[in-house]
């Protein structure tokens, strides 16, 4: 019994210390959360992984539907499951795959040069139509705050997936590790319900 | 005799690291062939991709990611038996260890591993592939996990945290003291404010390993001879008295050696004084603040590639020895086959500044003349023209702000510039600057001064956040983890690491002196990161 009181509060020094607001879900599947939510995208400019600087804007409304991700390439174990999953969900979608658009934002962006992004999205087998976005920090920082997964520094960050089927609609989002087919089905349904 | 062992020295045994290790490091099974996994509808994995490393870490003792703990798996965590705690049986709290879960058996860690089922019968989470491993495969990685080490490693005693600085023969006298003084007054403190807190507070009465306040002690490691019998000279220190960690250091032109040893001796070696970095960011034991005059060099180069016009030739004067020759290595890879002919004009070791005159023969207005060079050398400048106005010095070597250039090549120059500006730094440098003048240190280089006094301060703040897991991978991966919540970072605008990132500071600008006299600079553009 001592020794319950002194961990604890370690435990909660620790939990403090790296900000981690919630419980803990090590043992247990996480749940996925759907929501849709209306996002005002911001007037940043991005660096795309061939080097050209885009507007965010119109990166988002070319009128395709966008799924849209943030990612940082050292992360080794959250962000490689949700590039695959991406992979997989392109590959499942077949040829139909050219007609959505995938964006994936650098929340590392400091060291995730184009070069970087670029390699990184060769090892997920991305299409032309898969594009990875870094900037400067501000321009990173602006976008995360905007679709509401900014948490502070890229340690924090959780697995969130974003989906819309057109410019001025609602996006989907979903917050937790979705399966490939799960998120084919998704899209099959926004893109229904347009 | 082989339990006596840690699982470093099993490795050893099986001369290319034994094959739960290579499962677990490297996802290379027994059979050669990449180890391969699947999540339930969801998208497979093979070799390194699904390496236990990944997500487990090199240290065994788990991460942390966003609301996402991964357990720590090495083999104490595992099969603590029913009804003791971890405090009971000695093993170090981590936190993501709170994760409650029945004691596993070989059979039954198995079928985690293969099922992704826990010991309680539950699910794991999806993040956990599920691994197809056969018997012989299995065996090797569960015997590795059991025998990971969570007990304090060498250099740890219960009284005493071991640490060592290593200083390069070849390393500037006046940076030496400047960057002693500061360790020296460091643990002087840290250990006065130890001695004052009352007896530890929070501990285990099984133990008495929790937070019990360990006194520093420091082992100033000066290397003498020759590069290539550093790492010898540094394994002898070693044996002779094991550390937990290098703490800072000191470089000349050369800390290849020392980058070495701490990769082979499996030691961290936090953020060291070095100006060219050999290590890269695919090692894992040395961390640094910045890839110094290798990243200027590539601050340079895209400015001399952008210039209009284009110069005709690029002329870079360095000193032999000096750690201006890796830089215009850099520049020149850097600039390729594409950029115009480089030009390199190398000066004795230690010479005399008159050979300056001789190295800017020739030097016209079509030219870029790129300055790896020491404040000596900038200083001798006076009384020679530049020749040219497309000038760019190195800001590490020459002093930042405090390069003595002479007025007429103040005018031209501009200053690869890897720190955050002068008026942008103040507060973050001052809180460093305050601390030495409370305590009568004297400012003799005040870089290297405050660098350390970070390093110092980094170091103590990922050691608290361990608790009392004393292990040398974990020291690492936390301050991978920690770095970026760090608000005080000295003369860096960021500090930010991951697995697979060594420098914390990514980027830079290129400035230039706004007036004839003084230490004004303004920046041309804004931070960028090669």
């Amino acid at each position: 019994m001592k020794s319950r009181k002194p961990r604890r509060l370690i435990e909660l020094l620790g939990c403090a210390a790296l900000g981690c607001a919630a419980a803990l879900a090590g043992a247990t599947p996480m749940a996925i959360a759907r929501s849709k939510v209306s996002y005002q995208t911001p007037d940043v400019l991005l660096v795309r992984q061939d080097g050209k600087t885009v507007s965010l804007q119109r990166e988002l409304d070319d009128g395709r539907p966008v799924l849209l991700n943030f990612i940082f390439t050292t992360c080794s174990s959250i962000c490689p499951l949700s590039s695959r999953t991406l992979e997989e969900f392109q590959q499942r979608l077949g040829a139909e795959a050219a007609r959505v658009h995938l964006v994936s934002i650098s929340i590392d962006p400091e060291q995730d040069t184009p070069a970087r992004l670029a390699e990184y999205a060769r090892k997920f087998h991305a299409g032309p139509e898969w594009q990875y976005y870094t900037g400067t920090v501000a321009a990173s920082i602006a976008a995360q705050r905007a679709f509401d997964v900014y948490r502070g520094e890229k340690m924090s960050h959780t697995p969130v997936t974003l989906m819309r089927a057109a410019p001025g609609k609602p996006w989907l989002r979903i917050e937790g590790f979705v399966t490939p087919d799960e998120l084919v089905h998704d899209y099959r349904t926004l893109l229904g319900s347009r | 005799m082989l339990l006596t062992l840690g699982a470093g020295a099993l490795g050893t045994a099986h001369g290319a690291g034994g094959a739960g290790e290579a499962i677990y490091r490297q996802g290379i099974a027994p059979s050669g062939q990449p180890v391969e996994a699947v999540r339930s509808d969801g998208p497979s994995l093979r070799g390194s991709d699904a390496a236990c490393l990944n997500c487990h870490r090199r240290s065994g003792l788990g991460w942390t990611e966003g609301k996402l703990a991964i357990p720590p798996v090495a083999g104490p965590y595992l099969f603590v038996p029913r009804g003791k705690s971890l405090a009971e049986l000695g093993v170090p709290f981590v936190d993501t260890a709170h994760v409650i879960h029945d004691p596993y058996t070989d059979e039954s860690l198995a079928r985690a591993i293969r099922d992704g089922v826990g010991s309680d019968g539950r699910p794991l989470n999806y993040l956990m592939p599920h691994y197809r491993l056969d018997a012989k495969a299995m065996s090797a990685l569960i015997a590795y996990l059991k025998g990971m080490s969570v007990k304090p490693a060498p250099g740890v005693t219960p009284e005493v945290l071991h640490f060592a600085t290593i200083i390069t023969p070849d390393a500037d006298p006046v940076k030496r003291r400047g960057m002693l003084s500061v360790i020296n007054q460091y643990f002087v403190d840290r250990n006065n404010a130890a001695a004052r807190t009352k007896a530890p507070t929070l501990y285990s009465s099984h133990t008495t390993m929790f937070r019990v306040e360990r006194r520093w002690q420091l082992h100033v490691w000066e290397l003498t001879g020759t590069p290539s019998t550093w790492e010898k000279q540094l394994r002898e220190h070693l044996a002779v008295q094991p550390v937990f960690a290098v703490l800072s250091g000191l470089a000349g032109s050369d800390w290849e050696p020392v980058e070495k040893f701490c990769e082979q001796q499996a030691v961290p070696c936090l953020f060291p004084n070095v100006e060219a970095p050999a290590g890269g960011d695919a090692d894992f034991y040395t961390v640094y603040f910045s890839r110094g005059v290798l990243l200027e060099a590539e601050l340079i180069s895209p400015q001399l590639t952008g210039a209009a016009p284009r110069p005709q030739r690029v002329i870079q004067i360095f000193r032999s020895g000096d750690v201006g020759v890796a830089a215009a290595r850099a520049l020149q890879r850097a600039q390729g086959s594409a950029g115009p002919p480089v030009v390199n004009r190398i000066l004795k070791a230690h010479g005399s500044p008159e050979e300056l005159a001789g190295a800017l023969r020739e030097v016209g207005p079509t030219d870029a003349l790129v300055l790896w060079l020491r404040p000596g050398d900038l200083h001798a400048l006076g009384g020679l023209t530049p020749g040219t106005a497309s000038v760019w010095a190195s800001g590490e070597m020459g002093g930042l702000e405090q390069a003595p250039l002479p007025p007429e090549w103040r005018r031209v120059a501009r200053l690869a510039y890897t720190v955050d500006l002068p008026g942008q730094r103040v507060v973050r440098v001052d809180y460093a600057l305050s601390w030495f003048r409370l305590r009568r240190i004297p400012l003799l280089d005040e870089k290297v001064q405050v660098d350390t006094y970070l390093a110092l301060g980094l170091a103590a703040e990922t050691l608290n956040h361990m608790v009392d897991a004393f292990v040398r991978d974990y020291l690492i991966e936390r301050v991978d983890m920690l770095l970026d919540h760090r608000a005080l970072t000295g003369y860096y605008p960021r500090l930010s690491l991951a697995p697979g990132q060594r420098f914390a500071s990514k980027g830079g600008y290129v400035v230039r002196f706004t007036e004839a006299q003084g230490t004004h600079v303004a920046p041309l553009g804004a931070w960028v990161t090669p």
